[in-house]
């Protein structure tokens, strides 16, 4: 490509690198915001119609919303501030990425091919589900959806919610749902007050994020909402429609107590685990990924500044491993760094002058991450819930007795049970089952995470019709480069 | 470190390794299939097609390939035709087909998902493109049935295909699998005879000692054996070289795209001088396939896709509008002649090649398999293997 985009940026070099960052949340943000400091022009894709990512969703629930300053307004207007340098491309997807990288982009234009010299990815997670019996009943859904519908169409997710799984996300949900007027009746966590008490000592590390944490607590608590802890839910039961939900008592394996078990009345459960890194831009950009214990399991292996096994491709926050918004904002700045060092707009060593003390926060951060992590890492009781009938592939209907049977059979790796029995063939490609399944497979001491592997993302990440990919970029001008046409963003 | 030895060490796992291991297993031999994931394996990327006729007379996706090499203009591409012995090789292992579903079936409850239809249905798009399948038609010997459509004729058989055409040609018989079930259903089969399957390993090296293959090494561990079987696919050359072996074999990759599941909406095979089109079991239609000389360069370009995609358009106007759910590539194990790579080397006792499936490898997989195993063990073969020894290259 010879086509020289204008900018207001005088980088060093002929011409401005171009640079694109696929994800609007806190890392994807704060690396925009961290390069147009440095007076670099920077492209931003994100999916949703306006920047925060699932965390900071635009607009906020309640401007009462305790008990988090918004961050996202902050951040937000910090983009806007840099809008001669930022230009954001909301409602865009990544269809595909190919070598250079080049990458495939659809909108509300329809297809297009962008040129970066530089990738920042910057997906997020999604929730973490396994599979229960029941989970595939209306009613059943994310605290993530439930909060994404109050949030961004003033909907209630139901009359009567209750809550399941372990982590602060599904407080922050609680408190989220109770303010717009919806009966929550219940959170049940799987973790026991004596296992967080261990983990004190990491929590007491950062005195402000265990303060966030009895907040949300204490706004749990003043809501009147009453908080089951070390109890699991086993099944979700109705017909057509979710009626009830049946709690046990759990151990620290998280194994319910079924003789203890009981009945509560819900038309609506929010259920999630933890979140599961979205590694499908790293894998089809080629990205070198490595296995970890946590839900999901892989992640794009990166060097210290973000920088993956490919040249010129970066990953940030969330989908470069869970670690939480705040996290996210500080990785995001380093890759910020990192990149204008490898554009030649500040030197190393200011590079590392700059980083130091975002590297400090982080380290300071990742002692209480670890205690939280440890808390919230998956037990094998978890992935016991599922009975014979139960659907564990929702796109494909597969049910957990034709997944055992050709485990029994040798398929012991996530591509063999595919071929198997169709799991992860549908349009979620895996997304919704895999990470479960490779959890069981792991669980059941059949393989090791490295040869269960990693699902296998294929293009399109999005839905595109045959008709759209043959009169797809049908002439090479369409190929434009990133920043060339600064797109006006609404200030939101 | 040294394991013990087997009788039979077979490198690579994709339907073609899988289908020799259980021949050989089920003659009692020990046998190890050494195998790890690849991207690009042939296997992954094949439409299932068994078009042995089709294939052989240039109307699959010979023609294709034909369109590529010359350059031509792919609307008026002239398919080429196989030498006969393999078109015949082609047809008896096709022959093949129903009773080994059965029997694979049978011995490991894996349905291979063979789906008979009208057959394969070669679209013709120019006068010139009916004149040659004319006088395909008047070349094939007593027995072999090629049917010449009309446009209407084609319309009542496939109304979802477009009318903007000169005609059809129809190799009655000419049905599909799905290779990915073929592979496993093998696999399993060769285990339920007793095979072994290393799934984390990769053949490394050929270990010879003199004129005679001892052993293979994988990695740091060595295994000694008998016979190694060369079912490396794309890779087959490199794995040939580590024993001292000339194999002329080449990465050929081959686009494809995969369309949601939709109710049935073509029952034949579709050919055209640009894709192919198959819809499988479950509903999702295969078009394919590019053929290009790229190395072991497995990713989908936007040019091959966006041909795939205009090709099938083209052909079926309905599937504009539908879903695509994956586009991706494998590596076909090409041939200069395009006809596999079999049996024995001579000077090295103990190298046996199942090579060089090229873009049949699925339909002549069962006796690919078995005429392999046959030499091994010494029986008589089914089909005579001497066209296919890699001899052949040498003159």
């Amino acid at each position: 490509m010879s086509t020289n985009p204008s900018t207001s940026t005088e980088p060093v070099g002929s011409e401005a690198p171009r640079l694109v960052i696929v994800g609007a949340g806190p890392a994807g943000m704060a690396t925009a915001i961290t390069l147009a400091e440095r007076g670099l022009a920077v492209t931003v894709v994100d999916q949703n119609p306006h920047p925060g990512g699932q965390i900071y969703r635009y607009p906020a629930v309640t401007p009462k919303s305790p008990p988090t300053p918004d961050r996202g307004a902050a951040l937000r207007q910090h983009l806007a501030e840099h809008s001669d340098r930022i230009t954001v491309l909301t409602g865009h997807n990544v269809v595909d990425i190919h070598p250079g990288p080049r990458l495939g982009l659809c909108g509300p234009d329809g297809f297009r091919i962008v040129e970066a010299d530089h990738l920042v990815m910057a997906p997020g997670a999604y929730e973490y589900v396994p599979p229960f019996p029941g989970w595939t009943l209306p009613g059943v859904m994310t605290p993530g959806a439930a909060q994404q519908l109050v949030k961004s169409q003033g909907v209630a997710p139901g009359r009567r919610v209750l809550l399941a799984g372990t982590g602060p996300f599904l407080l922050v949900v609680a408190l989220a749902l109770h303010e717009v007027g919806v009966q929550v009746v219940g959170i049940v966590d799987t973790l026991r007050r004596r296992d967080a008490f261990w983990q004190l000592p990491s929590l007491l590390s950062d005195g402000k994020l265990l303060k966030q944490g009895f907040d949300y607590v204490s706004g749990v608590r003043k809501a009147g909402i009453p908080l089951l802890t070390g109890h699991i839910v086993t099944r979700a039961e109705g017909h057509e429609r979710l009626k009830q939900v049946v709690v046990a008592p759990c151990d620290g394996d998280w194994i319910p107590n079924h003789s203890r078990s009981r009945p509560i009345v819900v038309d609506t459960l929010c259920v999630g685990y933890g979140f599961v890194p979205r590694i499908d831009l790293a894998q089809l950009a080629g990205c070198e990924l490595a296995p970890t214990n946590l839900p999901g399991g892989w992640i794009p292996v990166t060097d210290p500044w973000g920088q993956t096994s490919v040249p010129g491709v970066w990953a940030a926050g969330d989908g470069a491993g869970v670690a939480g918004a705040i996290v996210a904002e500080l990785a995001g700045q380093l890759v910020g760094l990192g990149v204008a060092s490898s554009c030649g707009v500040v030197s190393s060593s200011e590079a590392e002058r700059s980083a130091e003390p975002v590297r400090e926060r982080l380290r300071q951060l990742g002692r209480f991450r670890r205690g939280l992590d440890e808390m919230g890492s998956l037990r094998p009781g978890l992935s016991q819930l599922a009975d014979e009938s139960t659907v564990v592939c929702r796109c494909e209907e597969i049910r957990r007795a034709e997944v055992d049977a050709a485990v029994s059979a040798g398929s012991t790796t996530l591509r063999s049970l595919k071929v198997a029995t169709r799991l992860g063939m549908g349009p979620c490609q895996g997304r919704m089952c895999q990470p479960a399944c490779s959890r069981r497979l792991f669980d059941l001491g059949c393989n090791t995470p490295e040869e269960i592997g990693p699902p296998a993302f294929r293009p399109p990440l999005v839905p595109l019709t045959l008709g759209q990919l043959a009169g797809a970029d049908e002439e090479p001008d369409d190929v434009e480069p990133a920043g060339a046409k600064p797109v006006a963003e609404p200030a939101p | 470190m040294t394991s013990r030895g087997v009788d039979v060490v077979i490198a690579g796992g994709g339907v073609v390794g899988h289908a020799t291991a259980w021949e050989l297993a089920r003659r009692d031999i020990e046998v190890l299939i050494v195998d790890r994931h690849l991207p690009g394996r042939a296997t992954s990327a094949s439409a299932g097609g068994l078009w042995p006729v089709g294939e052989a007379v240039g109307l699959g996706c010979g023609v294709i390939y034909q369109a590529t090499r010359t350059g031509s203009d792919s609307g008026d591409a002239v398919p080429a035709s196989l030498p006969a012995v393999f078109r015949d090789f082609l047809v008896e292992s096709n022959r093949r087909f129903p009773e080994l579903a059965g029997e694979l079936e049978d011995l490991t409850g894996v349905d291979i998902e063979l789906d008979s239809g009208p057959g394969l249905l070669f679209l013709m798009q120019t006068a010139r493109q009916q004149a040659v399948v004319d006088n395909i038609a008047r070349g094939l010997p007593e027995g072999f049935v090629l049917e010449i459509l009309s446009p209407e004729e084609v319309g009542e058989l496939e109304p979802a295909v477009c009318r903007e055409i000169v005609g059809g040609a129809l190799l009655p018989g000419e049905d599909q699998v799905n290779p990915m079930m073929l592979a496993e259903a093998y696999k399993r089969a060769a285990l339920v005879n007793g095979a072994r399957f290393q799934n984390d390993r990769l053949v490394d090296e050929i270990l010879r000692e003199n004129d005679r293959v001892v052993g293979v090494r994988m990695g740091e561990e060595t295994v000694a054996c008998g016979h190694v079987v060369n079912a490396a696919g794309a890779w087959a050359g490199q794995l040939a070289a580590t024993a001292g072996i000339t194999l002329p074999v080449e990465p050929v990759r081959g686009q494809v795209v995969l369309t949601q599941a939709l109710p049935p909406l073509i029952a034949s095979c579709l050919s055209t001088s640009s894709c192919y089109l198959a819809q499988k079991r479950h509903g999702e239609i295969l078009v394919g396939s590019t053929t290009e000389h790229v190395g072991f360069d497995t990713g989908v370009t936007e040019e091959g896709i966006r041909g795939l995609c205009r090709g099938a358009v083209g052909a079926v106007p309905a599937l504009a509008d539908v879903g695509v759910k994956r586009v991706w590539a494998g590596l076909r194990p090409g041939t200069p002649d395009e006809m596999p790579i079999l049996g024995p080397v001579a000077g090295v006792d103990g190298y046996v090649n199942v090579a060089g499936g090229f873009r049949t490898g699925i339909v002549a997989a069962p006796l690919m398999a078995r005429v392999t195993a046959q030499a091994i063990v010494g029986e008589t073969p089914d089909v005579a293997i001497a066209p296919y020894r890699a001899e052949r290259f040498e003159e």
